[in-house]
């Protein structure tokens, strides 16, 4: 399971996950362009999800 | 709440705001005499959160709520929400490094304080301390607009902004701020008000700290639902006594508790609590079993703060084996059970747990990783941008759809229900300059649970975890701390967590516990050990739960009436001990008032014995009063109101639920009063009627289910002279209850004549607050006095068969008749004066004297018969109509040896001691001796004994004199009652008999026999009683052929073979179902594999039910074993059944069996709960 591939992947509200590479990704949910070990998919969206609240909020309020 | 149980949206507030709008006047939060209305809380909230906004609290921004117990509580979490902000809650006794992370993790600016509040808040972070601000005050003007809830501004806050943010422990050694938007509260608190059936009448506990999740569930959904929010602090839920007395005067009826908590109180102390929810770790079965008793709802609920509260719920109901289920997916919720790839797992296999939905949160505050890491996009439902919430917890679907938890998938641990990271704990430890590695274990612990055990290195590291209190809660803190050189480690290098766990074992310091000097402490010494503690109680893994457990356990054992605070400030043994000597003993348990109605055991025995015998009424109670003089009918009538008025056990009705009895009370209203004119009669006609209709009145069965437990007749004889008569159902009367009944009756007819109210005293208790007490007493003592019992009767003969007439008829027939006869007067007096010279009383000469006519009537020198004992035991008993009487069986030793003074010496310390022992009812003594059941007698007992010294009823009545009528009895409970009176200074003896065994001329030749043995034995007390010449016996032998059991007139026994294989299988499931346990063959009677009468009730019940037709009750009894049921189910579905056989082989050679595995062993008597351990033999 360690060494097993990961992409980081985000949603319409911009909220982070990672996802299995290579399995169909679920409705709603886009490759946002990194790959890699789990924790190393982990460590960057730590960088780069900086307000975590959801993308409809931030821009209603 | 509204009819469709859709709540007013779009948040949780507004919800609350709809419902005061509604309810305005209604109490939403109480706390024994503060009381806070709907538009109080409203108006108090809408004034802080005005005051928030003008800090510039608004959507997204956090507020700190750092407040005591108090209801003002519940309107800062108000306040907060109304503003538009997420409350955050802060405890003021917690740790205060812990206070300032969460603090600076929230970036809180602003915290609704107390003064404890502010104290706690001051200390954790000084000068980087945020604005405090206070709850408004009840009295506080609402300022330039005094806004009503009409006119409260609406809530600013959007479905997904913040409610609040919980933290819980995170596995980096600070905790974690789970987020948590409206949307998911919204969910929440829909799908449980729904499941949980709450409402505006809805009591509800809120015992949970508002950092724990559940203060969602005990607050904020009875108030979404205009119910009553009784809020307990922090004194009172961290007693069990003090919890207790908290519910039942609060009538909670409504409530969550963790089964660590739920465990240490008792259901039956507690019978209005209806809807008893339980959760957060997994409820034991036993619990369950214990507390899901009918009329009661047991929801057993799962879930991490993650998804709001829960996930899970579901109704358990008794029996439950093996691990009790965690419900379906609440309303709303979804849940996956998914390998650790996130495949599904086929339908019933074990996997982890995921929860998709829109009760799940929005994330971790400020952790974007591990928050990725947990919420992952949701593959199944088919919603773009999904996520689910990956619980961590195994678990599996039964085939009907339920979850079952089987455990955590990594190092989380639950400690008295708060979810815990072993590595959160750790990494705080290992922050001490003298350690160099940390590790922690959870263990299971003596007392049940589990507790953490700290590994430190290196060997000087601190013994003692206590520097991490500033940063541990409570159930964080590790009890004990292990120093090793270093930490062990297994062939991959890693951490050795068995070894580690092997040497918490054998570190435990069991040695530790003193052995104690004094009573006190050496008793509490064995207390303590049981429950796993070290010398000071909580430096040696005590903690609050522990301290409720030896709180309760002391107030059981020791009966000494200790409180939690007594183990808080004494902290070892001999202090705690010294204080605990100084506490009152407990002579009695505390009377709580109020109660609900709730049934004593009495009660049951005769519900159970008016199924058996739905067509007698053998326990009915008959009262005629002749009045001479006019009578205001309607001040009669308003005075049978009023006592039905006062006395509410005269309203209740005993309903059943799958056989299992419980009472509900009516509402006041009329009594009957039928008038019946006999005014025309002549004088010898009327009186033949009156004689006819009271016996009628008495002896037509009172219907306990659906009619008032008692009737009332007038009837006229004359202008000025009339009967009242009174039929009383014997489960709510008893003889002390007549005088009562006249009292009050006396008076209100008194006031009622004059135009005003009575001015009784009020009652100081309440029949129900009998049963309580009682409940609580029996629980105290029933083990001990059960056991006094089973000794007491070792080897007593169960059966008494007098000589008689007639075969006994296979089924109890109730029947009554009475023979009377007053004991010559040299009788008399010599009973009194031999009692006189021994210290003894009549009664003791009289017993006596019967035990010697029993022994000249059957031969035998031991016998058990009944006699009865009253129970008001407490003073505010005194004034209450009710069933006080216990039946208990009294053991005679009548032989010729010994001389009569001793006998009735005997016999008066008999009477003493049967008295002494009332915690073990009848049917828990019949049971434990593991007597056979027959329809045909009652158990154990089948003569009785009844000494009436109670003085002649008065009713007096304003204008009218009034002289009581013998009515006679509607029928005999036993085969014989021996009734001893003394009027006017002579003693009467009446025998209360069944005309089916015996004719009249035997039985007035056995009260003569009874009289001449009393009257010779007392002249001539001190020689062997064998050696005292008596008069010629003069009942006869017993008539050729009486003494055995008649053939059944109706029902005939059933072929040998008659039953289907089904018929058998279903009794046997059903057998299984009622008495939780397996392992019997279809030979085994019903009594000797842990059934008593109300199991045979409940068993009854269920298959009506599921054969979908009427059976009699008494057929379950004469067909005790599943063969010879099935064989008589069978049969009789059939159509006709055959020819009648006079004996059947299949049943006498099952009663044979059973008969012989009596005498060669006894089992143990309660059956197993697990249901999987089979026959003891």
């Amino acid at each position: 399971m360690t060494d097993e591939q990961y992409v980081v992947v985000r949603n319409d509200e911009e909220q982070y996950s990672i996802w299995p590479a290579g399995r169909t990704l679920p409705a709603g949910w886009h490759d946002a362009g990194f790959g890699g070990a789990r924790q190393d998919c982990l460590d960057h969206i730590e960088t780069v999800w900086t307000d975590m609240r959801p993308l409809s909020l931030r821009q209603g309020g | 709440m509204s009819g469709d149980g859709v709540l007013t949206g779009p948040t949780v507030v507004d919800a609350i705001i709809a419902r005061a709008r509604a309810v305005p006047g209604a109490v939403a939060v109480a706390q024994w005499d503060e009381k806070i209305t709907y538009s109080e809380l409203v108006r108090r909230a809408a004034l802080l959160a005005a005051r928030l906004r003008e800090l510039g609290v608004g959507p997204e921004t956090r507020v700190g709520i750092c407040l005591e117990r108090r209801p003002a509580l519940v309107v800062a979490v108000l306040g907060v929400l109304l503003s538009g902000g997420c409350y955050v809650p802060l405890d003021p006794a917690g740790p205060r490094l812990r206070l300032l992370d969460m603090a600076a993790d929230s970036a809180l600016d602003v915290v609704v304080c107390d003064q404890a509040g502010a104290a706690a808040v001051g200390e954790a972070m000084g000068d980087a301390a945020p604005r405090r601000i206070a709850v408004p005050e009840a009295n506080e003007p609402a300022g330039p607009d005094p806004a009503g809830p009409a006119a409260v501004p609406a809530c600013p806050a959007t479905p997904d902004n913040l409610a609040y943010v919980l933290y819980t422990s995170g596995s980096t050694g600070r905790p974690k701020g789970v987020a948590v938007t409206h949307r998911n509260v919204m969910t929440f608190v829909t799908a449980w008000a729904a499941i949980s059936g709450a409402g505006e009448t809805t009591r509800a506990l809120a015992v949970a700290s508002l950092g724990f999740d559940v203060a969602v569930l005990d607050q904020l959904v009875p108030l979404a639902v205009g119910g009553t929010v009784l809020l307990a602090d922090d004194a009172d839920r961290a007693d069990p006594a003090r919890l207790r007395r908290f519910i039942a005067e609060h009538r909670v009826d409504w409530g969550f508790l963790t089964p660590a908590v739920l465990s240490l109180l008792d259901p039956a102390a507690l019978p209005g609590w209806r809807t008893v929810m339980c959760g957060a770790e997994s409820a034991p079965a036993e619990l369950v079993n214990r507390w899901a008793t009918p009329g009661r709802r047991f929801i057993h609920a799962y879930g991490p703060t993650e998804t709001t509260v829960a996930a899970t719920a579901g109704e358990v109901t008794a029996p439950q084996a093996g691990p009790v289920p965690i419900g379906y997916p609440l309303p709303g919720y979804r849940c996956h059970v998914v390998d650790e790839r996130l495949r599904p797992v086929e339908p019933g296999a074990e996997g982890e747990l995921l929860v998709g939905g829109p009760a799940v949160a929005r994330g971790y505050i400020g952790r974007p990783a591990t928050t990725a890491a947990v919420f992952v996009p949701d593959p199944f439902s088919g919603e773009p941008g999904a996520r689910l919430y990956r619980t961590g917890d195994m678990v599996r679907y039964t085939p009907d759809g339920r979850l079952v938890f089987l455990g955590r998938r990594d190092g989380q641990v639950k400690i008295r229900g708060q979810r815990i990271e072993v590595g959160e704990v750790a990494a705080v430890l290992q922050e001490h300059p003298r350690v160099t590695q940390a590790a922690v274990e959870a263990v299971p612990r003596p007392g049940g649970g589990l507790e953490l055990v700290a590994f430190l290195t290196p060997e000087d590291a601190p013994d003692d975890a206590g520097y991490a209190a500033s940063r541990l809660t409570a159930a964080m803190l590790p009890a004990r701390v292990l120093r090793l050189p270093e930490l062990p480690v297994n062939a991959s290098g890693k951490v050795d967590r068995a070894r580690l766990r092997d040497l918490a074992a054998a570190g435990r310091p069991a040695g530790d516990v003193p052995e104690g000097t004094t009573t006190t402490e050496r008793a509490l010494a064995a207390i303590w050990r049981r429950l796993g503690v070290g010398a000071d109680f909580f430096a040696g893994g005590g903690d609050s739960i522990t301290a409720m457990r030896l709180v309760a356990a002391v107030r059981d054992e020791l009966g000494l009436d200790v409180t939690v605070d007594d183990v808080f400030a004494g902290r070892t043994l001999p202090e705690i001990a010294a204080r605990f000597d100084k506490a009152a003993r407990r002579t009695e348990p505390e009377l709580t008032r109020g109660s609900p109605p709730t049934l004593a055991p009495p009660q049951r025995r005769l519900w159970f014995l008016d199924q058996l015998a739905p067509d007698a009424a053998p326990y009915n109670i008959a009262l005629a009063r002749r009045l001479r003089g006019p009578l205001d009918r309607e001040a009669m009538r308003a005075a049978l109101r009023a006592v039905a008025d006062r006395h509410d056990v005269l309203r209740w009705r005993i309903r059943q639920t799958a056989g299992v009895p419980y009472a509900v009370c009516e509402p006041p209203s009329d009594v009957d009063l039928p008038v019946t004119d006999l005014s025309g009669y002549g004088p010898a006609e009327r009186d033949a009627r009156l004689r006819t209709l009271l016996a009628a009145g008495a002896a037509a069965p009172l219907d306990l289910a659906t009619a008032p437990p008692w009737r009332a007749w007038l009837y006229t004889l004359g202008p000025d002279e009339h009967v009242l008569a009174l039929t009383l159902h014997h489960a709510v009367f008893d003889g002390w209850s007549v005088d009562v009944l006249y009292t009050d009756l006396a008076a209100a007819y008194a006031a009622s004549a004059e135009g005003r109210t009575a001015d009784l005293p009020p009652l100081r208790a309440s029949y129900a607050d009998y049963a309580v007490w009682r409940a609580e007493r029996d629980l105290r003592d029933g083990a001990a006095d059960l056991a006094w019992w089973t000794e007491h009767l070792r080897g007593a003969p169960t059966v008494l068969d007098l000589p008689r007439d007639r075969p006994r008829p296979a089924e109890q027939t109730y029947r009554g008749a009475q023979a009377f006869l007053a004991l010559p007067a040299e009788t008399g007096a010599a009973v009194r004066a031999l009692a006189a010279d021994l210290g003894a009383t009549p009664a003791g000469v009289l017993l006596a004297g019967l035990g010697r006519l029993l022994h000249r009537l059957t031969g035998s020198a031991d016998h058990v018969i009944g006699a009865v004992v009253a129970d008001r035991r407490v003073a505010a008993f005194d004034d209450l109509v009710g069933f006080f009487i216990d039946m208990v069986p009294l053991r005679l030793r009548s032989g010729d040896e010994a001389d009569f003074a001793t006998q009735v010496r005997r016999a008066t310390r008999e009477l003493m001691d049967v008295a002494a022992h009332p915690a073990a009812p009848l049917e828990r003594v019949v049971e434990e001796l593991g007597i056979a059941r027959d329809p045909s007698r009652a158990p154990l007992t089948q003569v009785m004994f009844n000494v009436l010294n109670l003085t002649e009823p008065r009713l007096d009545l304003p204008g009218l004199r009034g002289e009581e009528i013998d009515v006679d009895k509607p029928g005999s409970p036993f085969d014989l009652t021996v009734y001893v009176m003394e009027r006017g200074g002579a003693f009467e003896i009446e025998f209360l008999y069944n005309p089916d065994l015996f004719d009249a001329a035997r039985v007035d030749a056995m009260l003569a026999d009874y009289a001449n043995v009393v009257g010779a034995l007392a002249a001539n007390p001190d020689v062997a009683a064998g050696a005292v010449a008596l008069p010629e016996r003069l009942s006869p032998e017993a008539a050729p052929g009486a003494m055995r059991v008649a053939e059944p007139a109706v029902a005939p026994l059933p072929p040998v073979g008659a039953g289907t294989a089904a018929t058998e299988e279903l009794i046997a499931a059903i057998w299984r179902e009622v008495l939780e346990r397996d392992g019997f063959g279809p030979d085994d009677n019903f009594f000797d594999i842990g059934g008593n009468s109300l199991a045979l009730a409940a068993v009854h019940a269920r298959l009506c039910v599921r054969l979908g037709r009427e059976l009699r009750m008494v057929d379950l009894f004469r067909y005790p074993n599943i063969r010879t049921l099935a064989a008589h189910l069978d049969t009789r579905a059939d159509g006709p059944a055959g020819p009648t056989e006079a004996v059947n082989p299949e049943i006498a050679r099952a009663a044979s069996r059973a008969e012989a595995r009596r005498n060669r062993t006894r089992r143990p008597r309660r059956p197993s709960t697990t249901g999987q351990e089979n026959d003891h033999e």
